[in-house]
């Protein structure tokens, strides 16, 4: 947050210059891409980009009995359905940036993710409709290449649209639609299937397919609105006469050897985490049905209310660490209470309200606090890569453990699976006190608070003067200072440096842009 | 900060110590419980017996016996009678009780010792043409199937087991079977819902295998009626449970029973888990929910006629009868598979009652035991490097 303040500030100049120049002839303010109205048009589309994505990625989740019904699948080939979509994102984590920027443009790019998620979901409802299951994977196979590239356009655009000018607020938007996109999925596909289900005159594939179908609707919209974009932008671009935008991503896979011990602790942390999350959302409804005797209806509704309360909760979480630093508390805090809700969830039958609950609070604060920390750990050149590994091999890890919930659902039932997702987040919870402990043994700066990460900073500016002269250490002081390598003391000098953790630190920026950070 | 740690360390033995217990106590609490188990065909029989198969299970405790009588006359009949002697035998007159005209053609001796005794009887199945896909068993219903009246074969016996199938004397094909399995010691049945049992009790799997249905959107119900003299199973008890690691998704056990006083003083029961197959070798999704009705008293004299072993061994009876409802709404119908099975446990003294496995303690404890343990020897290493840090510093940082 902090960062991209500042950011704001420092490229509010730059901004204004652009805009200040005069076009030729003049324009309603509504088509002057200058001038806000345009701009808050430019934002309805842009927010509309990411909807049918959001939208119909939990449409298996919202539709989960009737999916297992009607195409008599067990849970394990369910859960492919969200294994196939995570698999192309092992790749793609690494090479969505790159593609947006040398290969497509973020026009071009735009609108070809816009076309796999689009063909994906049609290619999952047809599957649907001639009860061909295969059909279906490779469905939410193609959607899957198009769902994660298109959040980083999105935030691309954005950052093109709105840098020094609104761009908090635009994020803060964009992550609202694509909340409201998952929850209208989790609580209208039931009706949307009853409707169908009434015109065909009986439930089944066809049902099933045709209600699918619909869904893809929001994703033919959303591919409408990436043309109408790419149109107002190419327009701006003659208009204003400036660059198309970049994600500014640069992976080196070369890096990968350099990354240092706390950034491992913090890729188990986030794998061991996400993967009780994500699968569980997937199986949730007919959990909620088995063991707590909901209604189908209102099973949809409490395994939404994760993504209900992140919305308002992650911007005040967000504030609030940014307020008091010390991520590995808020961390650990995270997973002890996300811990705390999976084992009321396994061995009691309180109402799932407060679990559910207590889970999106915890959620969205581990996403304010864990996201943010990679940004200490790593110098500023290599973020993009640590980033994009991070979200590589969370990606796998939510493909294999979808299958394996799935199959341990299947055979041994919830409790044994609940008790499976808890073993997970204690991994989590061991690297996490595992990171607490070599932070403090290595003097690192994650769990400083955030007065002492000012001052820190403070002496950095000055400290980095004197670095620049050549020193020889004494004995002494290489006995004091814990022993470091030159990456080590360059890395944190430059991760103190304020100015070097720009946009990443900041939780919203283009390689976070993914669906676990934005969700 | 000595304390705050020694306080930790005491929590956390504390806690792990609370998991051993818990897991042992788990390991071995597994009724050790041991019966020597006998079985005989036709006890006592020398003349031919009209192809009536009269099974007796002998199931002998330290101090006590159980019998099982299971027979196919009339319809399928399990009888349980404890004892309190392990001597106690059956005796059966066969020329009155293949007559089944009088009571008293079979009996437990010495009679003083028996404590309680209770049959099930499977006398009827139900089938309804399901029109809206309702699953409401009110209207629509076929004649029912008169289980007393299906020809049933000889009974096949093999270890532990008895099979016993039937079909109505119309019908062209298809069959329904009761498997009737005993255990020596308590454990676990082999296939899905894996029901837990102890050596007092008994299994009986029904499966209908191949009948053709009436209608299209036949769904069916079977009626059972548990016999005793006194304390007839009169109150069906549902048991919540959150492990549901042998049939999965069945969070509930439903337990008929005896219902004297309180709790502790069942002395038969009948228990099922509200979960039917629809194949013959399951999975998760060929599970289907049953449900049941409420017991009601049914008529002495009728249920007696229906079943030989009840006329045979019950002079004066309190029969209570219930329905168990295959499938709710939006299942699949019966036609699509033609095959539905569904277990029962008929026991004496309390039910069984399931806890938690050793695999879920097991990573429960080192899940939530690592964790500690790190915190622990982390926090202690820290102390300890503080305390030689500030005893090594020689001087203070310049600023």
């Amino acid at each position: 947050m902090a960062g991209s303040e500042e950011h704001q500030s420092l490229l509010g100049d730059e901004g204004e210059s652009s805009t200040s120049r005069e076009p030729d002839r003049p324009l309603a303010a509504i088509c002057d891409p200058s001038r806000l109205p345009h701009r808050v048009v430019v934002l309805v589309f842009m927010c509309f980009l990411g909807f049918g994505s959001y939208f119909c990625y939990d449409n298996p989740a919202a539709l989960q009995t009737q999916v297992l019904q009607d195409l008599s699948l067990n849970t394990e080939s369910f859960m492919q359905l969200y294994a196939w979509y995570s698999w192309p994102n092992v790749v793609l984590c690494f090479f969505g940036g790159f593609l947006l920027d040398r290969v497509f443009g973020i026009r071009l790019g735009t609108i070809i993710f816009s076309v796999f998620v689009c063909v994906g979901q049609i290619i999952f409802a047809t599957g649907a409709l001639v009860n061909r299951f295969w059909l279906m994977e490779m469905g939410r196979f193609v959607f899957g290449i198009g769902g994660e590239s298109l959040a980083v356009a999105q935030n691309t655009y954005a950052v093109n649209w709105f840098k020094g000018k609104e761009l908090n607020l635009v994020f803060g938007l964009q992550l609202s639609m694509a909340r409201l996109g998952s929850t209208v999925n989790m609580n209208i596909m039931g009706w949307v299937y009853n409707q169908v289900k009434g015109l065909v005159g009986k439930p089944g594939y066809t049902a099933l397919g045709g209600s699918l179908m619909i869904a893809s609707a929001t994703c033919l919209f959303s591919l409408l609105c990436a043309l109408v974009l790419a149109v107002l932008d190419k327009r701006a671009e003659k208009i204003l006469h400036k660059e198309e935008g970049k994600t500014g991503e640069k992976i080196q896979l070369k890096d990968v050897k350099d990354f240092p011990f706390p950034l491992w602790l913090i890729f188990i942390i986030c794998v061991g985490y996400y993967v009780a999350i994500f699968p569980f959302i997937g199986l949730g409804q007919v959990f909620f049905i088995e063991k707590f005797n909901f209604s189908p209806a209102e099973a949809r509704a409490v395994n939404s209310i994760v993504y209900i309360i992140s919305a308002p909760a992650s911007p005040l979480l967000g504030f609030l660490v940014d307020k008091t630093g010390r991520n590995v508390i808020w961390v650990m805090i995270a997973v002890v209470t996300t811990l705390a809700a999976h084992m009321m969830l396994a061995f009691t039958f309180w109402n799932p309200w407060i679990a559910m609950s207590v889970l999106g609070v915890s959620y969205s604060l581990l996403a304010c606090a864990l996201w943010p920390m990679v940004a200490f750990v790593v110098p500023e050149h290599q973020l993009g890569t640590a980033y994009g590994f991070m979200q590589s091999i969370q990606n796998l890890g939510l493909a294999l453990i979808a299958m394996l919930a799935g199959a341990i659902l299947d055979s041994r039932g919830y409790l044994v699976l609940e008790v499976f997702f808890c073993a997970c987040i204690c991994i989590a919870l061991i690297a996490v006190v595992m990171l607490y402990f070599v932070n403090y043994v290595r003097g690192g700066d994650l769990n400083q608070s955030a007065s002492d990460r000012a001052r820190v900073l403070k002496e950095a500016t000055s400290d980095a003067e004197i670095k620049r002269r050549p020193i020889k250490l004494t004995e002494g002081d290489l006995a004091r200072l814990a022993p470091m390598s030159a990456f080590g003391l360059r890395n944190r000098y430059l991760s103190r440096l304020g100015t070097q953790l720009p946009d990443h630190c900041c939780t919203h920026l283009s390689s976070l842009a993914h669906r676990s950070v934005l969700k | 900060m000595a304390a705050a740690v020694k306080t930790l360390i005491s929590g956390v033995f504390v806690i792990l110590f609370c998991l051993l217990f818990g897991f042992c106590q788990s390991l071995f609490r597994g009724d050790t419980f041991k019966r020597q188990v006998t079985m005989e065909l036709n006890p006592g029989s020398t003349g031919p017996h009209l192809g009536v198969n009269l099974l007796h299970i002998r199931a002998v405790g330290r101090n006590d016996t159980l019998h099982f009588l299971f027979c196919n006359q009339g319809a399928p009949t399990l009888l349980l009678v404890h004892t309190n002697v392990s001597s106690s035998i059956v005796t059966v007159n066969w020329t009155l009780f293949l007559a089944r005209n009088t009571s008293g053609s079979l009996k437990i001796e010495p009679e003083s010792s028996v404590l309680y005794s209770t049959a099930v009887v499977f006398s009827r199945l139900w089938e309804y043409n399901d029109l809206n896909d309702t699953a409401d068993p009110t209207s629509g219903f076929f004649p029912p199937y008169e289980l007393q009246d299906f020809i049933w074969s000889p009974l096949n016996l093999s270890d532990m087991t008895a099979l016993l199938c039937g079909a109505n004397a119309t019908s062209i094909s298809g069959s329904i079977c009761f498997q009737l399995s005993v255990f020596e010691m308590g454990g676990r049945g082999l296939s899905w819902p894996h029901l837990l049992h102890t050596a007092n009790s008994s299994q009986v799997k029904v499966w209908l295998d191949g009948m053709l249905p009436r209608a299209n959107n036949s769904r069916f119900l079977l009626e059972l009626q548990a016999v005793s003299e006194s304390y007839p199973l009169s109150r069906v008890e549902v048991h919540q449970s959150i492990d549901d690691e042998y049939t999965p998704s069945v969070f509930k056990v439903f337990q008929w029973v005896s219902a004297p006083n309180s709790i502790s003083d069942i002395l038969g029961f009948v228990q099922w888990k509200p979960v039917a197959y629809r194949h013959s070798n399951p999975s998760l999704e060929d599970a289907m929910p049953c449900r049941h009705s409420d017991p009601h008293p049914q008529n002495s004299e009728a249920m007696a006629a229906s079943s030989g072993v009840i006329r045979a061994f019950y002079s004066q009876l309190k029969p209570f009868g219930l329905n168990v409802s295959f499938g709710l709404a939006g299942d699949p119908f019966y036609i699509n598979t033609k095959f539905l099975s569904w277990t029962v446990l008929v026991g004496i003294g309390s039910p069984p009652t399931d806890s938690f496995s050793p695999v879920v303690i097991t990573i429960m404890a080192i899940g939530l035991g690592t964790p500690l343990v790190l915190v622990l020897l982390g926090g202690m290493w820290v102390c300890m490097r503080k305390r030689t840090m500030e005893s090594t510093m020689t001087y203070e940082p310049i600023n």
